[in-house]
């Protein structure tokens, strides 16, 4: 996979090419636009990670002429703007993301993943969810575990459906309210955990292998092995 | 034409302006005329007046010299009826007999002696002996059968008998009446006339006036960068589009330099934030001991309270400012509560709270929608924060007076009566919160970024009341307050 980062502040661009790498992708680096173009010109990448706040110009206008240089790629695109503008809502709909600064690397990981997901040509859309012995029908909306019927409400299945497609791979509050509720809000209270301590004791009965982990500061994470 | 479009043209300015202008003119016009009419109306009594005297002592006089024999009455009879004929004012008669003019002799024992005219004259001399007439000064008689009044000279001759010269005044107020009529129909027409062209004038230099209002109101709601349209014409209505413009060039380039602060200085904190933060994190994967773990974690923690403080505290000031950027969408507020209720509802229950919603259904308004969720997340944390077990939290949703009105109440506390009065400032919260006082300060810029109102009280039951009232439709802000002119 290869990556694209686009982004002038030195200590954000180092730590996310180290942790962008160890997570598996291969990242080029630019600090400006002038760079980006020249990179996209030379080589092809399968996704992008363009800051909005660049020293040369706007990050919308090379998010276009990138465009027009026929790049297809997803982008990912870094905010410091803390309401993201319309420009950039746009651009989202066509098939892009954004992320505000500061995020959580849990969460710029999960969108990457989603982007390339959602990038790549569909397959069999499945009916059937499996993590470990823990098994979910999306058909009939039910859960199984060891096959026994877990009794779940129809949002406790949504948020352990959004679990089990990010098996083994850490998502954040924010992540799961914005994917399970639709909303990006930032509660300080701990409505999230309220409802994955819910899940917990429906999913991981007395005696079983607990499956949903919590990390703190970061989020949870369903264990695959 | 419906009574819609009939009102507000009935209650503009315009319409207003012209009624009044007529009504001065046609009262002005009146007057004038009246003046008129008197002058003409004198003026034809006045030669007629004389025409009557000098006609009945030329009668007198032939009278007097024609010998009293048997040609006496063909004599003057003749002579009567000739001057009949040179009636002053006299319009083409339609009768061939001449019934504006008789000459009557009467004897001064009232017995009529010569009568030249319509009729045998009986009901004149029984007019004439009623009345005194003055000799030499003509005087209206009213003689019965005739419906207007006959103008009357007399003459007294030697042998004490007299001539009566009448002049019927049919062809005077006939006359005076066409005046009349002429009159009216042009000044009707005028009255009207000028009416259309009072009305139009003012009603299109308005037109201009209410242009500015609505886009300037329109601009007060949303968008700063449209101007008020202006014309070409140098006049007052122009100046004032020239003057509201240049203001909002100077407020927008004063908000303009706001958002560039507070997005400089929400970018100049948010960088260092992101790197601060991508190290943690990054050292915290490398950390496999919990004991380790934990400072580390609990910074992470800490630096996203700062950054929700950092964003909340930029709205807020926004907001203060009137200059929050709304992205509005179609917004289902009762569908938006009950996603709400049941990502709180857990977390309440496992606090001993109770949450409730009273809805009469979808209920859709024109919001930024980020912004909205915030909001009402916000509500709901304060809830979820402050309230002691066993409470129970009641949403009502509905509409009042064009606005959506949602009341949150609680049977917990309520506020701390020394923060009561400073609830939406910034900073201020309760001795026992742990927050950063920004929670209520967020709502109310919110509400009054979309032209709605946040209002909280303690309710006399006890607990917390909080009111928010959002408008339905973002246009109706800026239609209403713009009268029709």
């Amino acid at each position: 996979m290869r990556l694209l980062l686009v982004e002038d502040e030195p200590d954000i661009q180092n730590f996310l090419k180290s942790s962008l790498t160890e997570a598996g992708y291969q990242v080029d680096a630019a600090a400006d636009g002038k760079t980006a173009e020249r990179l996209v010109i030379d080589g092809q990448f399968d996704i992008l990670i363009v800051d909005l706040g660049l020293p040369d110009q706007d990050g919308i206008s090379l998010i276009l002429k990138l465009r027009q240089l026929g790049v297809r790629a997803p982008m990912l695109i870094l905010s410091a703007r803390r309401s993201v503008d319309d420009r950039v809502r746009g651009l989202e709909q066509g098939g892009d993301d954004y992320l505000t600064k500061p995020f959580a690397l849990a969460e710029l990981l999960a969108r990457l993943r989603n982007l390339i997901k959602r990038n790549s040509p569909p397959g069999a859309e499945a009916i059937r969810l499996r993590v470990l012995d823990l098994e979910l029908d999306l058909l009939r909306r039910e859960a199984t575990r060891s096959g026994q019927l877990l009794q779940l409400t129809p949002q406790e299945f949504v948020l352990l459906e959004y679990l089990c497609r990010n098996a083994g791979r850490v998502v954040t509050r924010s992540m799961i309210l914005d994917q399970v509720w639709g909303m990006r809000i930032q509660p300080d209270t701990n409505v999230v955990d309220v409802h994955i301590y819910r899940l917990r004791g429906k999913v991981d009965g007395p005696g079983q292998q607990p499956l949903i982990r919590t990390l703190r500061g970061v989020g949870y994470v369903l264990k695959d092995r | 034409m419906s009574s819609k479009t009939v009102k507000p043209v009935m209650r503009s300015a315009a319409w207003r302006i012209s009624l009044w202008a007529t009504l001065a003119f046609a009262c002005g016009t009146m007057l004038v005329f009246a003046f008129l009419h008197r002058f003409v109306a004198d003026d034809i009594q006045r030669r007629s007046d004389a025409w009557l005297s000098g006609e009945v002592e030329v009668l007198g006089d032939v009278a007097e010299r024609t010998p009293k024999d048997a040609l006496y009455d063909r004599v003057v009879g003749e002579v009567a009826e000739l001057a009949g004929k040179e009636v002053p004012n006299k319009l083409l008669s339609e009768s061939s007999s001449n019934d504006s003019v008789f000459f009557l002799q009467a004897g001064g024992d009232g017995s009529r002696q010569l009568w030249v005219g319509a009729g045998d004259g009986e009901p004149t001399l029984k007019a004439i002996q009623a009345v005194k007439i003055v000799s030499d000064h003509p005087t209206d008689l009213h003689v019965q059968g005739f419906g207007v009044p006959f103008r009357v000279a007399s003459i007294r001759l030697d042998d004490g008998s007299y001539i009566y010269l009448g002049l019927s005044e049919r062809d005077e107020l006939r006359v005076l009446r066409s005046l009349r009529l002429r009159f009216f129909l042009l000044w009707l027409l005028i009255v009207l006339f000028g009416f259309g062209i009072v009305f139009f004038t003012t009603r299109r230099m308005l037109s201009h006036v209410r242009k500015i209002a609505e886009a300037a109101s329109r601009i007060g709601h949303s968008d700063l960068t449209a101007r008020v349209p202006t014309t070409q014409k140098h006049d007052e209505v122009s100046n004032l589009a020239l003057t509201l413009n240049h203001m909002l060039d100077r407020i927008e380039n004063s908000m303009h330099q706001l958002h560039t602060i507070t997005d400089s200085l929400a970018h100049d904190l948010r960088s260092p934030l992101t790197a601060i933060r991508g190290k943690l994190e990054m050292s915290l994967s490398a950390v496999m001991q919990v004991e380790q773990a934990e400072p580390i974690v609990s910074a992470i923690e800490e630096l996203d309270r700062l950054t929700d403080f950092l964003n909340k505290s930029l709205d807020v000031a926004e907001a203060k400012a009137d200059a929050l950027r709304l992205n509005r969408v179609a917004l289902d507020l009762d569908e938006l509560l009950r996603i709400m209720i049941d990502l709180y509802e857990p977390s309440m229950s496992e606090k001993g709270l109770h949450i409730r919603l009273q809805s009469g259904g979808p209920l859709t308004i024109e919001a930024d929608a980020a912004l909205l969720h915030r909001m009402i997340a916000n509500l709901f944390d304060n809830e979820l924060k402050h309230l002691p077990p066993a409470c129970s939290v009641t949403i009502r949703l509905s509409v009042e007076d064009d606005a959506a009105s949602l009341i949150l109440d609680d049977d917990g506390p309520g506020f701390d009566p020394e923060v009561c009065l400073h609830l939406f400032e910034r900073r201020v919260k309760g001795r026992d919160s742990n927050g950063h006082g920004l929670g209520l300060a967020f709502i109310d810029a919110v509400a009054r970024a979309h032209g709605g109102t946040v209002a909280a009280s303690n309710r006399e039951s006890g607990g917390a009341r909080i009111i928010v009232a959002l408008p339905l439709a973002s246009n109706q802000g800026y239609q209403s307050p713009v009268p029709a002119i």
